[in-house]
């Protein structure tokens, strides 16, 4: 186990989005469809929640090694939307407290920790 | 292999659920699904995984966090999807690994525990467990989502 902060940076692209959804199978057009999107208020389409918490459970299995698979505790809010063109900063501090940034805003919120 | 997209009734396809219909209380019919290596190659490629965050014991395992990818089918097979949900929160906790040069068989069960509104939001929240046919659990999930209607 690390007592670091852990950090790393996932600029954000359309193409991401539609490969993530490919296999999740999320057909929902905010995550597809520009227009759409921006008719509902937000910069473009979004990124999908799940798929920049999977950046943040990748940078706790790295933190906590062989404890996260047994005993790791998540809590994420999305506060903001991802969209393509983001430069998505995610780290872990060294107390766990969780987050995921873009040139824009805060997007994600939360903690990562063991039981 | 169980690919998510051929489990998981798609936004568009069939009358959506809307608020009014969500009961709080309600059970998920249990969904048995298999993950295979391809499925754990293919997560990984997706959430930028580095595998050396893997190897438990000299061996590789899935990233954990893998049952995401079937965490909607599990509700959506009960209430399908509508356009336009967002999703608002997950608290989660791993219990035990999956890994990534085996099968594995996985039933996702749960039940919707709140609905309310808030700020001319409608917020749906439920919880999804994920485990081995022989009970033992992997991962259990607290959702928050909100919906147009």
């Amino acid at each position: 186990m690390s007592n670091d902060k852990v950090e790393k940076t996932i600029p954000q692209t359309q193409a991401m989005f539609d490969n993530y959804g490919k296999l999740n199978g999320d057909n929902d057009i905010l995550h597809y469809d520009d227009a759409f999107a921006k008719e509902r208020g937000f910069r473009g389409t979004l990124g999908h929640g799940l798929m920049y918490t999977g950046y943040v459970c990748d940078l706790a299995a790295k933190k906590y090694g062989k404890d996260w698979f047994y005993r790791g505790r998540l809590k994420v809010k999305y506060v903001r939307g991802v969209c393509p063109g983001d430069n998505l900063v995610v780290s872990i501090a060294a107390d766990g407290t969780a987050e995921c940034k873009s040139q824009f805003d805060t997007t994600l919120v939360g903690s990562a920790t063991l039981a | 292999m169980t690919r998510p997209s051929d489990v998981k009734p798609r936004e568009g396809d069939q009358p959506a659920s809307l608020y009014k219909d969500w009961k709080v209380g309600a059970e998920f019919p249990p969904l048995p699904f298999t993950v295979t290596p391809d499925i754990v190659k293919e997560y990984m490629s997706v959430v930028d995984a580095d595998p050396k965050n893997y190897v438990i014991d000299g061996r590789q395992a899935a990233p954990p966090n893998t049952l995401f990818v079937y965490m909607m089918a599990v509700m959506y097979r009960l209430y399908p999807p509508q356009q336009g949900g967002i999703m608002l929160g997950n608290t989660v906790e791993f219990h035990s690994p999956i890994w990534a040069d085996e099968d594995t068989e996985v039933i996702g069960s749960g039940r919707v525990t709140d609905k309310y509104e808030k700020k001319g939001r409608k917020i749906i929240c439920y919880d999804v467990d994920f485990k081995r046919p022989d009970g033992t659990m992997i991962m259990s999930v607290n959702h928050m989502s909100a919906f147009p209607e």
